[in-house]
């Protein structure tokens, strides 16, 4: 398989079209920073100056909750409202192969001709905590490329996709009754980070009691979710999402402007650490170096330990030619 | 097992879909869980798609390969898909055919611009095979073009 | 049922079994358990330790009588043989009507009028591709088309199955076809083909249009509707085969339709109907796949599951209740395009499982029209079916019936010690799916959670896994292929004459121009209102309000355009 990130176009031209906002150009951008590319660094130094313009909202919960028709009811509500929108959404890919059937986008048919809707499904390729490696530098992309607004939906693994709260601005936590042992998963974690609490499907009985358990549990959390609203949802007719809407742009504007660019030096600190990591293991894992194949036989041969190799590739390997 | 330490870069990344007027899918069900199963990933949707919906699917999910599963005469838009995929600049885009496609009307579909047309009874080695392949040069005519 | 003990030692039955056993166990490649379809274990043989005589009045008793397992008329074939139907579709109006005549020339009394793939997804002809027009069946969409269908025949002459999915626009342009000849309603019979909106949500998804508790909701009023009007109406048809086609067992196709019969009726009834009056017209449609056995035990476990069911679940006294009567198709999942003339021995084993089954009417595939699709799709003229291939299926049925002698004795096979064995074992493997449905909350609250989707999926693939891996046999494809590989004959598609369908879309919009506007109007309107009101508010019958409309001028496309938008559209549960 060739790697399509090697002869990709020139990154300067690539550049101008993104932010020209040209929808094949924003694709081909996500592939190279998903894929790592040549050109991914330069395009990502490209768009720098040009974030925060877009209002970034993230979406998670327990599969099955209605993440995907809540995002595609919530694209209608702000499409009405005459914005343009970038859309992130992350299945998983399966352990044993490495595949990955990404099907949010089954739910959102209805936005399938409107140019101004930009869905991009990615897999998480073994990436845990409910996003894809890339998502950060993909939300930018969508960003830099001039959407509005830009929606991330999760895997929806429950208590660990909590990761999502670190790059959007407003943090939307969905959950639907019946979903029994699920609410435990949200008290456990996911509760935590909701911005805006959401009980979808409440065409459903128990509706009510699903919002009531809600309401009961954010009582308990630390004294700032005394502002989180809890919205009742009927994604599959529409209900209460213009509600939804008002909550995530209240919201936003309460925090003051993007939130992204607040971040803390800590949290900065973290994804830079999490972006090393990831392009060291892709780094290793794409090299041809004689050195590192013989590190390789020398674990599997038994004469080293895990721990031992990668310090060695660390300072043997890496530091010499980073 | 091949000695190389190395393990594949970008899976390939292909759309699965229907096109046209028809609903069923236990074929593009089973081609997408195969193509999953090899490694790829799949952009699977829900039927009914129109050809300005499938263009705007592929240039926005940046994929290698179109898989249209076509079981009551739908495949006859696809000549329609092929000139679009065209136009927008996205020639390089592979398109394969499964189901019910009459011999008569699959040279049709080659000529169109179709990379293949799969029968009843294909092989699964084939169709993974085959769409892998095509990926690759996908992937090769996209970086050159 | 395995531990009855033998009755009446048999003389030398041990010692029979002891050297039969040691002869089996010697040959290589038996150690492994041989299942069918539906995960049933079958053993090598079967004696009378797992089926006995005295068994045989619980599990069998008499042909029309309970528990039904024999059939569900006193003389079954031996007294009526089954409905020969095949069907009809493709091109205009003239088109159709064409055919019937030709049906009806050569003695047939019943049609199935089969509509195009627009027609199905709920569109006139202006509101799609011009060249996916009419190649799949025929282009109804004003009662002027319906008129035309029927020219020169008279509507309350022969019994139309309607492929017609809600809100039954096709029965409401026939009526008013009715109404305008003066005909009344009351004459007019035949069956809703496609009103199994569950099995279109789950398993079809070109036939549903309306979302889910819309439907719910218009299914019921045509039922209302149809007791009302329509006393020679089947308004109910609960379609089996559209789970078996996309993938499900036969136990869990039979299972899941029974569950869907089941949600149908209780909404029936909640709505005030009486099961003794509305459970009589259900009608059901099942696929015959080739695994022989497993498919008659599944249709007469099927027969004696459903008089339990609406005996203990309806408190139904009424006999005609108790009736599983069934329409058939062989099923074109199992034909092949490699070596297609062995198709013919295929249909051939689908229809005498059919028959030992105990159906009421039968189709049988032509060995070229349908190949590994969904039957009801192809057989709508994917491919064409030759002549001679249209001619040998329903020879099939005449040899089966007439040489072969299979109708000669009611339910022939009774008392097999295998197939009463596998009766009962189909029986609790379809009692174990309804009882998962049941649990979780009955077949509506189960499609709308994915449940069957789900099932049906895992199915389709185990099975194509078996295939894939050579452990199922499919001759010519994956097992006797031939160096040579003889497929069909490169035939194109037939397409319908573009000058004709042009000429179609002329009168159409012509027909649209020169009706009253306002009383186009003024019926969407009323539907509308009706639509918005409460479930079972007199007088806001929707579907009485669509036949009114059809009277009135309004369209297919726009009836199904107003509920669509009314009740929410119809996207269903689509799960990779
Ligand atoms: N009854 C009901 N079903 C819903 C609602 N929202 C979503 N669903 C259904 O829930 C299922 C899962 O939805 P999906 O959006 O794929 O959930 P996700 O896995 O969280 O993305 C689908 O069958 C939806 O149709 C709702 O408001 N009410
Ligand atoms: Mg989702």
């Amino acid at each position: 398989m060739t790697d399509r990130s090697a002869a990709a176009p020139a990154s300067g031209k690539l550049l101008e079209r993104l932010l020209d906002g040209e929808p094949a150009a924003l694709a081909k951008a996500i592939t190279l920073v998903e894929n790592a590319g040549a050109q991914a660094a330069q395009v990502l130094a490209g768009i720098q100056s040009r974030l925060g313009h877009a209002l970034v909202i993230g979406v998670t919960g327990p599969p099955g909750a209605g993440k995907s028709t809540l995002v595609s009811a919530l694209v209608g509500e702000l499409r009405r409202r005459g914005k343009s929108l970038g859309i992130l959404a992350v299945d998983p890919s399966s352990p044993l192969s490495g595949g990955a059937i990404l099907g949010d986008r089954i739910r959102m048919a209805e936005h399938a001709c409107d140019p101004e809707v930009f869905v991009r499904s990615l897999a998480t390729r073994g990436h845990v905590g409910g996003l894809s490696s890339a998502a950060a530098r993909v939300v930018d992309l969508m960003d830099a490329a001039g959407k509005d607004v830009v929606i991330v939906e999760t895997v929806g693994a429950g208590q660990s996709d909590v990761e999502v709260a670190q790059l959007v601005d407003v943090t939307v936590v969905v959950c639907a009754p019946g979903l029994g042992d699920e609410i435990q998963a949200i008290k456990a974690g996911i509760l935590e980070i909701a911005d805006v609490l959401v009980v979808n499907k409440a065409d459903l009985p128990n509706a009510e009691r699903t919002m009531a358990q809600l309401e009961g549990m954010l009582s308990l959390r630390d004294p700032g979710a005394a502002g989180v609203p809890v919205i009742a949802t009927t994604a599959t007719e529409g209900r209460g999402v213009a509600e939804l809407s008002d909550a995530v742009e209240a919201r936003a504007e309460a925090l003051g402007g993007s939130v992204r660019a607040a971040r803390t030096l800590a949290q900065i600190r973290l994804q830079i650490a999490d972006s090393a990591a990831e392009l060291l293991r892709r780094r290793l894992n794409d090299s041809d170096d004689e050195g590192l194949h013989a590190l390789c036989r020398s674990v599997q041969r038994g004469e080293l330990d895990l721990e031992n190799a990668a310090r060695r590739y660390l300072s043997d390997y890496l530091v010499n030619k980073a | 097992m091949s000695d190389s330490t190395k393990s594949i870069s970008p899976p390939p990344r292909v759309l699965v879909t229907k096109i046209g007027l028809d609903g069923h899918d236990r074929g593009s069900r089973i081609v997408a869980a195969y193509l999953r199963d090899a490694g790829m990933e799949v952009i699977y949707t829900a039927p009914w798609q129109k050809i300005e919906a499938v263009v705007k699917l592929a240039v926005e999910e940046d994929v290698d390969v179109i898989g249209v599963s076509s079981l009551a005469t739908d495949h006859l838009l696809l000549p329609d898909l092929m000139a679009a995929l065209g136009e927008a600049g996205f020639g390089h885009v592979k398109v394969v055919a499964g189901g019910i496609i009459p011999d008569g009307d699959e040279a049709e579909l080659l000529r169109a611009g179709v990379s293949r047309v799969f029968h009843p009874g294909s092989p699964r080695e084939d169709i993974v095979a085959t769409v892998g392949d095509l990926a690759t040069q996908a992937r090769a005519a996209c970086a050159n073009g | 049922m395995s531990e009855q003990p033998v009755q009446l030692p048999l003389p030398g039955f041990e010692s029979a079994r002891a050297e039969w056993r040691r002869d089996y166990d010697g040959q290589a490649g038996q150690d492994g358990i041989l299942r069918n379809r539906s995960g049933i274990e079958i053993k090598p043989l079967y004696t009378c330790e797992d089926w006995g005589e005295e068994r045989y009045m619980e599990d069998l008793s008499f042909p029309g009588q309970l528990p039904m397992t024999r059939g569900i008329y006193p003389s079954m074939h031996r007294g009526r043989t089954w409905t020969q139907r095949q069907l009809v579709g493709f091109g205009t109006p003239e088109d159709y009507n064409h055919r019937l005549k030709t049906i009806l020339a050569a003695g047939g009394t019943a049609g199935s009028l089969i509509p195009c793939n627009s027609v199905y997804r709920g569109y006139d002809c202006d509101e799609v591709e011009l060249p996916l027009l009419g190649t799949c069946g025929a282009v109804v969409n004003t009662v002027d088309d319906m008129d035309l269908c029927y020219r020169d025949i008279g509507v309350g002459e022969l019994s139309t199955a309607v492929n017609d999915p809600l809100p039954f626009t096709l029965l409401a342009l026939l009526l008013a076809v009715a109404k305008r000849r003066d005909v009344p309603w009351s004459r007019i019979t035949g069956t809703s083909n496609q009103s199994d909106y569950i099995s279109h949500f789950v398993a079809n998804h070109m036939f549903f249009r309306i979302a889910l508790p819309g439907s719910r909701r218009v299914l019921v009023d045509h039922v209302e509707f149809c007791q009302t009007h329509l006393p020679g109406w089947n308004p109910i048809s609960v379609v089996g085969q559209h789970m078996q086609q996309g993938g499900a067992t036969p136990a869990e196709a039979m299972a899941l339709t029974l569950c869907t019969a089941i949600q149908y009726a209780e909404d029936c009834r909640t709505r005030g109907m009486d099961p003794d009056v509305f459970l009589p017209r259900f009608t059901f449609f099942f696929d015959i796949s080739i695994s022989f056995f497993e498919e008659i035990a599944k249709l007469r476990a099927g027969r004696r599951l459903w008089q339990r069911i609406v005996r203990e679940r309806f408190g139904a006294k009424n006999p005609k209740a108790w009736r599983f009567k069934f329409h058939a198709q062989t099923s074109g999942v199992d034909l092949t395009r490699q070596q297609p003339l062995n198709n013919v021995a295929r249909v051939a084993v689908q229809a005498i499982a059919g028959i030992f089954g105990g159906l009421q009417s039968l189709h049988t595939d032509a060995y070229d029209e349908v190949l590994s699709v969904p039957t009801e799709e192809a057989a709508r003229i994917a491919i064409v079916p030759t002549e001679e291939a249209a001619r040998i299926a329903i020879a099939t049925q005449n040899i089966l019936r007439e040489e072969a002698h299979l109708t000669d004795v009611i339910d022939p096979l009774a008392g097999s010690y295998y197939l009463e064995t596998l009766t009962n074992r189909m029986e609790e493997e379809i009692e174990a799916t309804i009882a998962r449905i049941d649990a979780a909350g009955g077949m509506f609250a189960a499609a709308e959670a994915g449940l069957p989707q789900d099932m049906i999926g895992k199915s389709a693939r185990v099975f194509q896994e078996k295939v894939d891996s050579g452990q199922e046999t499919i001759v010519g494809v994956n097992k006797y292929r031939e160096a040579e590989e003889p497929t069909t004959a490169p035939r194109p598609l037939e397409r319908p004459d573009q000058s004709a369908m042009e000429a179609h879309l002329a009168r159409f919009r012509a027909f649209k121009a020169e009706r009253s506007q306002a009383a186009v109007t003024a019926a969407l309107d009323i539907l509308a209102r009706a639509a918005n009101a409460a479930p079972g508010t007199p007088g806001q019958n929707v579907y009485e309000k669509v036949v009114e409309a059809a009277m009135a001028g309004v369209t297919h496309g726009e009836l199904c355009a107003c509920l669509r938008r009314e009740l929410g559209f119809g996207q269903p549960l689509v799960m990779p």
